[in-house]
């Protein structure tokens, strides 16, 4: 029968409608046809029509006074949440004064000890060396307590991730619950997190430490549930056969088999709290993030860099060591160092670091980099700011950008009738993706409208098609050369190893220096951040077409710039779709953070609400940010849900 | 092989009647139905999106026997297998282990028969990757909670039964494919179940691999007498096997029967066409060929050759003679054969007033050599169907 209806309204349809792209953009225009001369003849106006919107922040500071005034003595915050804060507060400080107890050199060499025991003795000395390189640079207590910070949150992550993973993964109906929220979570910008823990538990170390947790759970929620569903079928029966209870089967194979997944999970966990522990400065972190962001509030580049070289290293160390121990999985159990003998080993460093007295890293081993740095920033800002001759200088390119691409872009979003910005958005959705992710985007589109937003929000929006654009043109291009050229991919690899495992809030380090502060420096850093992922992701696309494809392309005579256009391109469709994706969820996250260094818009609005106590427009901002990444999402979502993050 | 007709009269292992499995949307109204029942598996689909993996499958498993269930792939004979331990549950019918009703098991119960009564073996070996050889053939002893020298002490029995000794701390991803399946062998050996259960262990491994792994089994059998039943998709392993195939197509039982009543009397154009390129001489067994002995002379003298050797065996001996070799018993005269019958028996002619397999003019021209005499007499004699 269907197969019937189908063949006749085929051959009845004309030609056009025969694609199904053009069917949908049919059907999106009879319903602007009818909706659109409403929507003018009632709200006429470029801009959101105020009559739509719905002023959210007098109720949202009514809410953040109730919850300030009674802190103290409701008993939901003396019961639960005051609880909650104490533990926080009280586990945070007792590894912090554990890891000052066991000195420097105690911290050194465990860590070295248990990188060599987890990774090889290549991965000890770089770790060893990278904790001293903090010591030098004089910011041995601010990464103990960006550390101290990282095990409590990382701990509560690993734990609540791997329940909820283990959830998802034993139970369908978990698992159609959870999965949508988390790939969500996973979508949002950092910051969107940051106001309703602040609303809760004010500012200070809870509030940084919860939303870090809720930042970094889902991934380990996410690869636990995919470990546990994809163990191997057979291995399982066969588990079954012999007799197994649901308990020992669980215990004895399927753990045991996500091992894999579950140490990505931790990796990624890690990273991602790392991430978000240093972004976390805003609302009280303290540590290495708090130095970054002090410094950059009053545009000290040597100081950022100094605070920012230790959290970079921290990054690597802990990707490299959590990645080799994921990697060693399959290969052959070779004799280890045994786990005693790093204890006793850290134990003994640490007991003749207290005997001698010497558990503070000594002043006179600090190398500053202040001054230096600052004199080269002086220099740059001097001779290469602007007035180069020819190229003219980077504050130069910065205004040129900022007055050619980003206000034209802005204004003209902004000009745009609202309800044609809605219409565009709908198309985009509908054809990349299905009539649902069309209304979830459009919804939320209009949703910020609502909440009164709307001029900022397209003003990051300006910011981010910017900062996807040239992502993706460099992107591509490079990505491109990468897969056509082993050499290229050598000499690239390292770089897009170490680039992808920094921390957003550094890239604005770097950006500051080269361009002062605005816009223009906000989507550098985010070009700079979202570029790794969209280079690795196309070239890991094109180098991944089908090697027979391509042979019967060149069998055919086909030149290389045909093999190209023609096969490859099309055939790596997918992983391009991808990687503008992942491209424009990277670019959103640090146009936010952009806020801190002149960015505007609706980050500035964050860190606005959170500095001056302003936690209605703040709340509003982050739910505008929570809103366009949505609807960012959505609208580059190719139908196929990707089964985990690229990046 | 030689056990089957000492035990036959023994209560059956397993005991299979009417089972059915069939996978999809409302599959109980299936096996009910006589309509539906009776319909191809096209038709059950495109009627009701349901597949019947097996249907109406009867069997018994007797003690010390190999059963071989063949048949290609999806012929459901991996489902038929899964349903005796109900790895997978069947639809309807009946299973017993040693009488004992199996689908009434609760929970508990089918453990312990999961445990300690059956074992399989799988095609691609579900082994723990994690897990060294030792602590992989141990696991089915930690389940039942053996104390950790204990089990390691028996694994290691079984390891180097199997002729694993001294890979007892590899992983699995360290050996090559015929080791793993051993360590799978081994891994359902060391519980001592009463019945060993293989799904297609055999087909994922290389040819000369393959066959040192059926000679394994065989001198496995041929040792300890366990009852096994062992699911292949490949002619010539279940003929080298099985005591009794049971040959499967859509879910059901063609034929079951010794492997000479399959080579020899195919029940019906499928299995005909499935042993039709069989070596006839090294299934069929003298007692096809032999003829009651003309005269004490011929009963009392020439070579003598037992009455489960092969034709094959049995040509050797007549022409190393050069003259009809007697089939002895323990020392009684059943019969001789002489190279007249057995000739008749490698072309798949009849002899000896028996059908061995429809008319000579149904055979494929490959089979029956050239200028081979057919005697009309014998030939017409014999053209009932089986």
């Amino acid at each position: 029968m269907a197969a019937i209806t189908a063949t006749a309204r085929k051959a009845s349809a004309p030609g056009v409608l025969t694609r199904p792209a053009a069917r949908k953009l049919l059907a999106l225009a009879l319903v602007a046809a009818i909706l659109v001369p409403l929507a003018t003849a009632r709200w006429a106006s470029g801009s959101w029509p105020e009559a739509l919107t719905v002023d959210a922040s007098g109720p949202l500071a009514g809410a953040s006074d109730w919850i300030i005034d009674n802190r103290d003595s409701h008993p939901l915050f003396l019961y639960f949440f005051g609880h909650v804060s104490n533990l926080v507060v009280v586990t945070v400080r007792a590894v912090y004064l554990a890891l000052l107890a066991v000195g420097w050199a105690g911290v050194t060499a465990l860590a070295g000890l248990v990188a060599w025991r987890v990774a090889g003795i290549r991965l000890a000395l770089g770790t060893a060396v990278a904790f001293l390189a903090c010591g030098l640079l004089g910011m041995w207590v601010p990464t103990m307590q960006t550390l101290a910070l990282m095990v409590v949150a990382v701990t509560a992550s690993v734990v609540v991730g791997a329940l909820l993973g283990l959830a998802a993964g034993l139970s369908d109906r978990m698992d159609r619950v959870l999965r949508p929220v988390l790939d969500t979570m996973q979508v949002l910008p950092a910051f969107a997190y940051l106001l309703p823990v602040v609303l809760i538990f004010g500012i200070g170390v809870p509030a940084a430490v919860l939303a870090t947790v809720v930042y970094a759970a889902p991934p380990m929620a996410r690869l636990t549930a995919l470990g546990l569903r994809g163990a191997d079928k057979e291995v399982l029966e066969a588990v079954e056969s012999l007799g197994t209870t649901a308990r020992q089967r669980l215990l004895t194979a399927r753990i045991p088999l996500a091992r894999r997944e579950l140490l990505l999970g931790l990796n990624q966990t890690i990273m991602m709290a790392l991430s978000m522990a240093v972004i976390a400065s805003v609302i009280g972190a303290g540590g290495l993030g708090d130095r970054v962001y002090q410094a950059l509030a009053s545009v000290d580049v040597g100081a950022a860099l100094a605070a920012g070289i230790p959290i970079v290293l921290l990054a690597v160390v802990l990707d490299r060591v959590t990645g080799a121990a994921g990697a060693n999985l399959g290969q052959a159990p070779r004799p280890r160092t045994h786990w005693l003998y790093v204890v006793v080993g850290a134990a003994v460093v640490a007991a003749a670091g207290r005997l001698t007295a010497r558990l503070e890293w000594p002043d006179g081993w600090v190398v500053s980099l202040v001054e230096p740095v600052n004199r080269a920033v002086g220099w740059m800002t001097d001779h290469l700011y602007s007035g180069v001759p020819v190229i003219g200088g980077t504050a130069d390119w910065a205004a040129r950008f900022t007055t050619w691409v980003l206000d034209p872009i802005r204004d003209g979003l902004q000009w745009l009738p609202w309800w044609s910005v809605l219409l565009v958005v709908a198309t985009l959705a509908w054809l990349i993706g299905t009539w649902r992710t069309a209304l979830t985007a459009v919804l939320a589109m209009a949703a910020i409208g609502v909440l009164g937003v709307w001029n900022p929000s397209l003003d990051t929006l300006s910011q981010v098609l910017a900062a996807v654009a040239v992502t993706l043109v460099v992107g591509f291009a490079t990505g491109i050369a990468a897969a056509r050229s082993d050499r290229v991919d050598r000499l690239l690899r390292p770089v897009l190893d170490v680039f992808q495992t920094m921390p957003q809030f550094v890239y604005l380090i770097p950006v500051v220096a080269l361009f002062g502060v605005g816009r223009a420096p906000a989507v550098a850093a985010a070009v700079v951040y979202a570029l790794p992922a969209v280079v690795r992701i196309t070239a890991q696309g094109l180098r991944q077409v089908d090697p027979a494809a391509l042979e019967s392309a060149r069998s055919l005579g086909a030149t290389s710039a045909q093999q190209l256009r023609q096969v490859q391109l099309p055939l790596a469709r997918p992983a391009l779709l991808l990687a503008v994706n992942q491209g424009v969820v990277l670019v959103l996250a640090v146009v936010i953070i952009g806020g801190m260094v002149g960015g505007g818009a609706l980050g500035y609005d964050v860190v606005f609400g959170l500095a001056q106590g302003d936690l209605a427009t703040g709340l509003v901002a982050g739910a505008a940010i929570v809103c366009l990444g949505l609807m960012l999402d959505r609208v580059t979502q190719p139908t196929e849900r990707r089964a985990k993050k690229g990046a | 092989m030689s056990t089957t007709a000492d035990t036959a009269d023994h209560t059956p292992v397993f005991s299979v009647d009417g089972l059915w499995k069939v996978f999809g949307p409302k599959a109980d109204r299936i096996p009910g139905d006589p309509e539906l029942a009776a319909l191809g598996p096209a038709e059950l689909r495109a009627r009701t999106g349901c597949t019947a993996a097996v249907r109406d499958v009867g069997f018994d498993v007797r003690k010390g026997e190999v059963f071989v269930v063949m048949g290609l792939s999806g012929s459901g004979k991996s489902t038929l297998v899964r349903c005796l331990t109900r790895l997978i549950e069947p639809t309807a019918g009946t299973i017993a282990i040693d009488g004992e009703d199996v689908r009434a098991m609760d929970k508990a119960r089918l453990r312990a028969l999961r445990r300690h009564r059956a074992a399989m073996v799988f095609q691609h070996f579900g082994l723990l990757p994690h897990r060294t050889v030792l602590d992989n053939v141990a696991y089915g002893l930690q389940i039942q909670g053996v104390g950790k020298n204990e089990r390691r002490e028996r694994a290691a029995e079984v390891v180097a039964k199997v002729g694993l000794a001294g890979l007892e701390q590899r992983r699995p991803a360290q050996l090559s494919g015929g080791q793993r399946q051993r360590v799978g062998l081994a891994r359902a050996l060391v519980v001592d179940p009463e019945v060993l259960l293989f799904d297609e262990p055999f087909s994922a491994l290389d040819p000369l691999i393959r066959r040192d792994m059926q000679e394994e089994v065989v001198r496995l059998h041929r040792e300890e007498g366990r009852t096994m039943v062992f699911i292949t998709h490949d002619l010539g392993e279940a003929l080298k096997l099985g005591d009794r195939i049971a040959l499967m197509r859509d879910g059901r039982v063609v034929q079951l029967g010794t492997p000479e009543e399959i080579v020899g009397s195919p029940a019906d154009d499928y299995v005909r066409a499935f042993v039709r390129d069989v070596p006839r001489e090294q299934v069929m067994t003298v007692r096809t060929a032999m003829r009651p002995a003309a005269s004490a002379e011929e009963a009392g003298s020439g070579p003598a050759v037992r009455p489960d050797a092969t034709v094959s065996e049995a040509i050797e001996a007549v022409a190393r003679a050069g003259g009809p070799a007697r089939v002895l018993d323990g020392g009684r005269c059943l019969g001789v054969v002489d190279s007249e019958a057995l000739l008749d028996v490698v072309a798949g002619v009849t002899a000896g007033g028996r059908a061995a397999g429809g008319a000579p003019g149904s055979k494929s021209p490959g089979e029956a050599p050239a200028g081979l005499r057919v005697p009309a007499a014998l030939a017409t004699t014999g053209e009932e169907p089986v």
